[in-house]
């Protein structure tokens, strides 16, 4: 068969510039906001096997990880400055025409029998291909084999870019969500866990990184009019049209990033709903994927570490609260002191002390990793009470749709790194009715959780990112509507900073 | 009032009042710069498989030097006992970075850099090019020769600057 350029292979071609390019700034954004890389699920402090950040080590005893991010230049991640939430907003936005163009892609490979230009179908190719490195390395342009577009090295190199690089990249991208990798537990920690997916995720851009580097000499070797000719018209018949429009394309694609980084830094809010648009449709589906995480009791963080105080390792983010009323709570072991009020939307308000909770969570406990929307992990032992149990209790009444959770602390007063304002979150009652939904009051048998960690009650939300796990939790209010309170995007971050209250990935 | 039980402050270590136990403090930036050049970013900390690449690059230097001895095109009179002294020295630089943990890599950019300087003269001499009558095979170790040697002197590069660590140093992350 004639192989040539299909014209939806050139349209394939041409946008993945653009998707792979804004996926990879923006993949370097999402990296910068916790530069560093590790072998271990557990992030133990000092064992990171590469690190992108110039910045000091903290020597306060404790640091939060919120500070942890470097500020990488526009010009070279999307958009820069330390803004995780847009550059997460940019690589979700791209990944969903990424993905959807690579099935179109795949579909059409097979349908037309253009799979052949990648797939070998002898084991000559691959004679054929080290024949072909030798003439690269000796300077010599090898030739394609007779009836393919390809030679051997193109043929394999575009076979493994698009047929394994690229269902690897998908494929460890989808398992930075927490629905889905809190979901798929088993295949999570089959991969090596999750901070080796993530390490394999960065494998994946640098190899795109490569790629683009070594395919772009190539072309330029084998002569750029001639060979963008190819993908522009299907053929190189007209070379100096043919290179002039696919110039003018990179230009365009430059342009773009440039209107682009500069709308975002200029309003996000308008990325958000962009977003929205785009990702929301098929990121509410992960809400069909409950946690269902069960570690074991040794897989704590730090334990197979030979750290004696694993509690100790279990990262924290975010300050506790500096008020007399939560001081007073903490120097009174908050035993005596503490009261949990469920309210709002319900038939049956109450409030909990901690005697109460323990009661009510009869010894339940879960094993479960942590995924801070930054990048660390830790896995920790959660004792409490479903948050779906004492909805029951409380009965919510017809109409009830989300359950807000209250803080103790205020962010602009606790922590100096954000703005002032009330900690809430939100969720959905699908969330909250999701089985590993929890009111914890226990870390790792410790008897009580770390004021650093959320003492002394706080909220586990194994399928979103770490911060919607709320802590030093307050009050629980069953509500019919969330878009009324604080700037009515459901949570703190969310008002604050640019997140959907949708975090499942 | 100071805490005299404090393990930290016994042993001496006091950070107290330091500037970044409240403030970021960033390295490498240089007055009137907001951030620091790109490389500065990346700190890679595997050093003994950093340890194996760099002797895997100059074995290969040592090999690809040897073949090229053993050819039949010399790339300039006297070339070929220049080539199997690199070989052997490549070689020695191994097995000495094998068995000890000695921090040879200085020693390395010597190995590569003659390297480099017989593969220049060769240019104006008769190197083993496909053009010169040499065989695809030939030319291309003949050039690999070349590409490893610049490849080590950008990971030495790469080591001065604190990109890569070889073993038995370490990068030290305390985070």
């Amino acid at each position: 068969m004639d192989l040539g350029f299909p014209w939806w292979l050139r349209v394939e071609h041409f946008l993945n510039i653009i998707f792979i390019s804004f996926l990879v700034r923006s993949g370097i954004e999402i990296l910068g906001t916790y530069p560093k890389l590790y072998r271990s699920q557990h992030t133990v402090p000092g064992t990171s096997w590469a690190q992108f950040t110039i910045q000091e080590q903290s020597k306060h005893k404790y640091y939060t990880v919120g500070g942890e991010y470097d500020d990488y230049s526009p010009r070279i991640s999307m958009p820069g400055r330390g803004l995780l939430g847009l550059g997460r907003y940019w690589h979700f936005i791209t990944v969903t025409g990424f993905v959807a163009s690579w099935v179109i892609y795949f579909v059409l490979l097979i349908a037309t029998g253009q799979w052949r230009r990648y797939v070998p179908t002898s084991w000559d190719v691959f004679v054929q291909a080290g024949n072909d490195m030798l003439s690269y390395l000796a300077f010599q342009v090898p030739e394609p084999v007779a009836g393919a577009v390809f030679n051997g090295v193109q043929q394999l190199t575009y076979g493994g870019v698009i047929l394994i690089l690229t269902p690897l990249v998908i494929i460890t991208g989808a398992f930075q969500s927490p629905a889905i990798a809190n979901h798929f537990s088993r295949i999570t920690r089959a991969l090596g866990g999750r901070q080796v997916i993530r390490s394999i995720h960065f494998f994946c851009l640098v190899g795109y990184v490569a790629f683009f580097v070594i395919h772009v000499a190539m072309v330029v070797i084998h002569g750029y009019m001639h060979e963008t000719a190819k993908m522009v018209f299907g053929n190189s018949n007209l070379p100096l049209a043919g290179g002039l429009i696919f110039s003018i394309g990179l230009l365009f694609v430059v342009i773009l990033h440039v209107v682009a980084t500069k709308w975002t830094l200029r309003d996000g809010r308008a990325v958000e709903r962009l977003a929205n648009v785009v990702v929301r449709p098929w990121s509410n589906l992960l809400y069909k994927l409950p946690a269902r995480m069960h570690y074991d009791r040794g897989n704590v963080s730090g334990g197979d570490k030979g750290l004696e105080n694993t509690t100790h390792n279990f990262r924290g983010s975010g300050r506790p609260p500096e008020t007399d009323e939560y001081l007073a709570l903490m120097a009174n072991g908050y035993e005596d002191d503490y009261v949990l009020e469920i309210g709002g939307y319900v038939e049956r308000p109450m409030t909990l002390t901690m005697q109460d909770l323990r009661k009510l969570a009869d010894g339940h406990s879960q094993t479960t990793l942590h995924h801070c929307v930054q990048g660390f992990t830790s896995i920790g032992k959660w004792r409490g009470i479903p948050v779906s149990d004492l909805l029951d209790l409380a009965v919510p009444l017809p109409g009830a749709t989300d359950v807000m959770y209250t803080s103790f602390q205020d962010m602009g007063r606790d922590d100096a790194l954000y703005e002032g304002g009330m900690y809430y979150e939100s969720n959905p009652m699908v969330e909250a009715r999701m089985p590993q939904t929890l009111i914890a009051f226990e870390l790792n048998d410790d008897g009580e959780i770390p004021a650093k960690n959320g003492a002394p009650v706080r909220l586990r939300m194994e399928t979103s990112t770490g911060f919607r796990s709320l802590k030093w939790l307050e009050r629980i209010e069953v509500v019919n509507r969330y878009d009324i309170v604080g700037e009515g995007r459901g949570g703190y971050f969310e008002d604050a900073d640019f997140y959907d209250r949708n975090q499942l990935i | 009032m100071e805490d005299k039980s404090s393990p930290a402050l016994r042993a001496g270590v006091d950070f107290r009042g330091t500037d970044n136990a409240t403030t970021r403090i960033s390295e490498h930036i240089k007055p009137g710069q907001k951030r620091a050049p790109f490389l500065r970013y990346i700190r890679i900390n595997l050093p003994r498989t950093v340890r194996l690449l760099l002797l895997a690059v100059i074995a290969f230097v040592g090999v690809t030097a040897a073949i090229t001895a053993l050819g039949d095109i010399e790339p300039f009179p006297f070339a070929d006992p220049i080539l199997w002294a690199i070989g052997g020295a490549a070689a020695l630089f191994v097995v000495v970075g094998l068995v000890t943990s000695a921090r040879l890599w200085t020693w390395g950019t010597g190995i590569a850099g003659a390297a480099i300087l017989i593969y220049l003269v060769g240019i104006a001499g008769t190197a083993p090019y496909v053009w010169n009558g040499a065989s695809i095979l030939q030319a291309a170790l003949w050039n690999l020769m070349l590409f490893a040697s610049v490849g080590y002197l950008v990971l030495y590069a790469a080591l001065r600057y604190g990109m890569i660590v070889a073993a038995p140093d370490n990068q030290n992350f305390m985070d």
